[in-house]
């Protein structure tokens, strides 16, 4: 009996964890009601006016549909007052992020997700909004213009970003946040979450988007601000509810951005010798890892206080080969990466998206890290990481000669010449530089080393002033490529289109969305659907001259296509369509908004002969 | 012309009752745009603003004449103020395009429209009025929708603190500046030959190369230094083409004083004027004049869409 006892007091702690996390989850519902009575008990109560305000500068954003020299559909619409709602529909005043749906995990492109991702964490993209003036928020609406239901949670920051000198504190906190959920309406509407009292007052507000479960693009048109610019005085009930926000305070503090924590827990990491780990002692480590390869890392960090054993093995290095941070933006910080890093030391898999910003993580405690870590690593994620400088990527270029995978986007902070670093790294595989300021000479070097290239996104690098030499460079070096996005590249044209048809055979996935010195005349999609039979995904969004005689072509030669876009032409018909989905069999998205010829009756009929497919017809009023 | 436009309601209304008002009104075109008042008391640091008020009338009404935004048949105008400059445009929509099954209004108003969102969201140069059509004209190209048509524009910013008026005119829409009952200031029209004005235009691909279309870098841009009382009127050719000089001058001679009521009636007499001679067969107007002059045998009005913004320059209050 004696040796079992132990074993179980482990096993309930590891269970506890779990039954304490799923316990709360399900306690949030109620909670939300009692928040509810907050929000009217403060506004009748008080007799502190409440000051609403409408977004007054975004600030940053992880990526958008539009163009960086534009104003339709970017980001930056979603400041100011609304200029849509309450109409519905695709409207270029409006924010639009980047994808929606599954598709861009479902093309050749899509990278394999992270392991120990914590299930609460299911955000894809945000976007940050700065007010005029500090408030305690009673309440915040989302004009949604257009598929509603992408916004997944709301942050505030206890940081001025108008207020002169750094901060002495950036503390963000949890608002409200909610699972994803299907919402079926596409019509506009005011969204107002029952958000979360706070104890400071914010001007900073940051909204994070899951578009996954959404038929098309999401459009925000403006954010409304309400709060108190005193600290709201709070009723007997309410205080009664502040007691249980506590511990929703607690459950996030571990969960969603639980970092404070962890590296309380790295630190008293010394445990008293125990004599004897009962059964655990005759499992066999492999098992034992195993188990806890399904534990967050603040779980994983919690538990290596138990015992020894177990301390032993969830500061193996094992248990971090991948190791995804980016859930933890919010707190990871110099102290958080020095703590991790001995256990890092065989990393291969690093996502520090979003990590870092407002002076968290520095560039000498990035690159103590990397010098210790980086030999093994593989693939790296820094996406939206402003903390990134020229050092950064010359250390990264040093310390990591196996990466294989690198996440630039959204890095606009970053200055052209860092890129030239990238060049160093010749087994890159994947290199994402969404929305990058790159330059022609950098990119062009990078190309010439890194032959072993296989996916290349240069969408929105508004610096490369000639795309053509560009994809001439891709046709002459990279052969391996399977994957490019030119996504509103300015200047691609038939010759680069030549180039890269004839130097790429293995092209799976192409997206030439908004490149509008494209011209059909030239032949150039003729050519390009001839020599990449191999084509699953195709976009040609607002490409106005994508005519039926290209549609026919993709018929005949790119049977394996998936994904098509051909927006905004004019010039394609009902019966070219038809064609092409009678012969492209795998064919699943088909994107025909406003394509003048093709009506709402003929998305209909074509719905009808072909049930599988999904094909989008967008509108505006 | 078979359905001319009836008269233009009196009320002065703003920009945005504009819309909702334009379905009740429904054959009346509306006069009365925007108004863009220095409240009253003395201007600080002696900044400038325009007091702005539009009147218009369609050729014929056809059905969707007025959309988002303020359309006089094929033509289009707006109104904006932002804190460094009052700005203010009108646009002819080129009505050759609805032979190809495209509404030419659309393309007006859009640009306008853009225009309009361009200068309320500050981004622009008050000295740079080029700037402005070229930016609305990219984001024309940015539109999710495939916009097809052209047409000319005229845009006019009145910087406040340096009290200058700084213009950018392409085709034949225009402006004059009027000072004690004399133009002192003028835009001058750009046409590649007669009744064909630089345009800027979006063709459909297949047309590219043979539809005029000129850059908006092509446009004519001007600076002039205005004073208090200055008094600004931009218009389509529609007006332009019907009344001569002296004529809008008399019409003007009659506005005594610079509130937004009294400028508001006198843009509605000019364009009231203007229409009525548009559809006098025996006037001899000024466009069948230049008609004669090229040769061919015209005489009477210019039936065409008429949009007229009367401005006078006042002291500015924030």
């Amino acid at each position: 009996m004696s040796p079992v006892f132990p074993m179980l007091t482990v096993l309930t702690m590891f269970y506890y964890i779990c039954l304490r996390r799923r316990a709360r989850t399900a306690a949030r519902g109620e909670m939300m009601d009692s928040h509810r009575t907050i929000e009217s008990n403060s506004r009748t109560s008080s007799l502190n006016a409440e000051v609403v305000q409408y977004a007054k500068e975004v600030l940053d954003f992880s990526s958008h549909y539009g163009g960086e020299n534009s104003m339709s559909y970017t980001m930056w619409n979603l400041a100011g007052v609304p200029s849509v709602f309450p109409s519905s529909g695709d409207f270029t005043q409006t924010a639009v992020f980047r994808t929606y749906g599954t598709w861009w995990d479902q093309c050749p492109s899509a990278s394999l997700p992270f392991k120990r991702t914590p299930p609460n964490f299911q955000s894809q993209d945000y976007v940050e909004l700065t007010f005029e003036e500090q408030v305690y928020p009673t309440a915040i609406h989302i004009l949604e213009t257009y598929h509603p239901g992408a916004v997944i949670r709301i942050l505030a920051c206890s940081a001025n970003p108008y207020s002169p000198g750094p901060p002495a504190e950036v503390r963000w906190e949890i608002l409200w946040s909610e699972r994803l959920t299907k919402v079926n309406a596409s019509q506009a509407r005011q969204f107002k979450p029952c958000i979360k009292q706070i104890n400071f007052p914010t001007n900073l507000i940051r909204l994070e988007v899951n578009s996954s479960l959404l038929d098309y693009y999401t459009e925000l048109d403006a954010v409304v601000l309400h709060g108190m610019k005193d600290k709201p005085m709070l009723s007997l009930s309410t205080s009664l509810i502040d007691m249980n926000d506590l511990e929703e305070d607690d459950y996030e503090e571990n969960d969603g951005c639980g970092m404070d924590n962890l590296n309380q827990n790295f630190s008293n990491a010394a445990l008293r010798e125990g004599s004897n780990n009962g059964y655990f002692d005759k499992l066999p480590c492999e098992l034992i890892q195993l188990i806890l390869s399904h534990l967050t890392l603040p779980d994983l960090c919690r538990l290596a206080q138990t015992c020894k054993l177990l301390n032993q093995h969830c500061c193996d290095p094992l248990q971090y080969i991948h190791l995804n941070l980016q859930p933890y933006w919010a707190k990871l910080n110099d102290t958080s990466l020095e703590f991790l890093q001995t256990r890092c030391t065989l990393i291969q898999w690093l996502n520090l998206s979003w990590t870092g910003n407002r002076g968290f993580i520095s560039v000498a405690g990035f690159s103590r890290f990397l010098k210790v870590c980086g030999s093994e690593l593989v693939r790296l994620e820094l996406s939206c990481s402003h903390f990134l400088n020229e050092t950064c990527l010359e250390v990264i270029s040093e310390m990591c000669p196996n990466l294989q995978d690198l996440n630039l986007s959204s890095c606009y902070k970053l200055p052209p010449q860092a890129f030239s670093h990238i060049a160093k790294l010749c087994s890159l595989k994947r290199l994402v530089l969404y929305r990058t300021k790159i330059e022609q000479t950098a990119l062009l070097s990078i190309l010439n080393f890194c032959s072993e290239l296989q996916h290349l996104s240069l969408g929105s690098c508004i610096m490369i002033e000639d795309c053509d030499v560009i994809a001439s460079m891709i046709g002459a070096k990279c052969k391996k490529l399977r994957t490019l996005d030119l996504w509103r590249c300015k200047s691609f044209t038939e010759n680069g289109i030549a180039e890269l048809a004839s130097g790429c055979p293995l092209l799976e996935e192409l997206d030439l969305g908004w490149c509008s010195t494209l011209q059909s005349s030239t032949g150039c999609f003729i050519r390009l659907a001839r020599q990449l039979p191999n084509l699953q995904k195709l976009f040609l969004t607002a490409n106005r001259s994508v005519c039926d005689t290209d549609i026919e072509e993709l018929a005949s030669n790119c049977t394996r296509l998936q994904q098509l876009d051909i927006l905004g032409t004019r010039m394609v018909s009902l019966a070219s369509l038809r064609r092409l989905l009678e012969s492209c069999k795998d064919l699943s998205l088909l994107d025909v908004s406003f394509c003048s010829q093709i009506d709402n009756r003929a998305v209909l009929e074509l719905n009808a002969s072909f049930p599988k497919v999904y094909i989008k017809k967008s509108f505006t009023q | 012309m078979a359905a001319a436009a009836a008269a233009a309601a009196g009320t002065p209304v703003g920009l945005s009752s504009v819309l909702s008002y334009g379905r009740l009104v429904a054959r009346a075109v509306l006069g009365g745009l925007s108004q863009t008042d220095p409240r009253a008391g003395g201007g600080g640091g002696g900044d400038y603003g325009l007091v702005t008020a539009g009147c218009g009338f369609g050729k014929d009404f056809r059905k969707g004449l007025l959309k988002k935004g303020a359309c006089y048949g094929d033509d289009a105008c707006f109104v904006a103020r932002h804190r460094s400059a009052d700005v203010l445009g009108v646009a002819d929509g080129v009505g050759g395009w609805r032979d190809y099954g495209v509404d030419p209004s659309q393309f007006s108003g859009t640009l306008m429209r853009t225009c309009e969102r361009l200068v309320k969201e500050g981004r622009f140069v008050p000295s740079n009025p080029i700037g402005i059509l070229t930016t609305s004209y990219c984001e024309l190209l940015q539109n999710k929708v495939p916009l097809l048509g052209s047409s000319t524009a005229c845009i006019v910013v009145l910087d406040r603190t340096s009290h200058r008026l700084h213009t950018a005119n392409l085709g034949d829409s225009g402006f004059l500046v009027v000072r004690g009952g004399e133009v002192v200031h003028r835009s001058d029209e750009q046409q590649h030959y007669f009744n064909t004005p630089f345009q800027l235009s979006i063709a459909p691909p297949e047309a590219e190369g043979v539809v005029l279309s000129d850059s908006p870098d092509a446009a004519d841009s001007t600076s002039f230094d205005v004073q208090l009382g200055d008094i600004i009127l931009t218009a389509t050719d529609g007006l332009f083409d019907n009344m001569p000089d002296y004529m809008i001058l008399q019409e003007l001679k009659k506005l005594k004083n610079s509130n937004y009521e009294s400028i508001q009636q006198t843009a509605r007499s000019i364009a009231e004027q203007a229409h009525e001679l548009a559809y006098d067969p025996n006037y001899m107007s000024p466009f069948a004049q230049f008609a004669c002059d090229n040769g061919l045998n015209v005489r009477g009005g210019k039936p065409d869409d008429i949009t007229v913004l009367l401005s006078i320059v006042a002291e500015y209050t924030d």
